[in-house]
């Protein structure tokens, strides 16, 4: 497996948070229809609750790498991130709430674009398992 | 695919998606407002011809295709 893109604070080249409502760690990889993003759960980690990270840290963890998917062109251009907005979060699907401890690894995929709205479907794993799926629209402000 | 039975299958599945019946589809009627499209929808429109018929509507040939007949149409020759 090759080495992420950028790990830790090197995700803040990409998105605007910062800690504590970082919801990613890792950049694994990216092209122009698809990316890879990675967090580990930690125990401060500000969206769990007895062990487990809640509903709202997932979505949070999808919008996040969903962000840094739209600021990596960017970046590659040596550009500053460009604003946008989460239009829409439909068909989120949890299989169960991952556990403190557990990595998450969230594949992106564009599943189309158009007048400045871009349709990206996500799928986040804790190793070989699938914990949650949902569809997200977002929109970059030039 | 022959020609009706691609426009069959295309209005199917907008009719299916947009929850609309498919009569209501003809070929000169107004796309965005047959199946009742904002900015933030059409992008689903795209999508699904996409994942269905394999076919990639870019921003910029949106503008030309108002009508089911010019999506038809569009789909018809873009199809691989």
């Amino acid at each position: 497996m090759n080495q992420p893109i950028l790990t830790g604070e090197g995700l803040y080249k990409l998105i605007p948070q910062r800690p504590p409502i970082v919801m990613v760690d890792t950049f694994y990889e990216a092209d122009a229809e698809s990316a890879t993003t990675g967090l580990t759960i930690l125990t401060d980690n500000i969206f769990c609750l007895d062990g487990y990270l809640q509903e709202p840290g997932l979505i949070e963890h999808v919008a996040q790498s969903a962000a840094a998917f739209a600021g990596y062109a960017p970046y590659t251009r040596g550009e500053a991130p460009k604003l946008g907005f989460i239009g829409e979060v439909k068909k989120f699907k949890i299989s169960r709430l991952p556990r403190v401890g557990e990595h998450l690894r969230t594949s992106l995929k564009v599943l189309g674009e158009a007048a400045g709205v871009t349709l990206i479907a996500a799928e986040t794993r804790v190793d070989d398992e699938c914990v949650a799926t949902c569809q997200m629209k977002i929109f970059i402000k030039e | 695919m022959e020609m009706n039975e691609l426009i069959e299958k295309i209005n199917e599945v907008l009719a299916e998606e947009f929850e609309i019946e498919v009569e209501d589809i003809t070929p000169e009627a107004n796309i965005k407002e047959t199946l009742q499209l904002d900015s933030l929808s059409l992008v689903d429109m795209v999508a699904l011809i996409e994942s269905e018929f394999g076919v990639k509507i870019q921003s910029s040939e949106l503008i030309n295709i108002q009508t089911f007949a010019a999506l038809y149409d569009f789909v018809s020759k873009n199809q691989k």
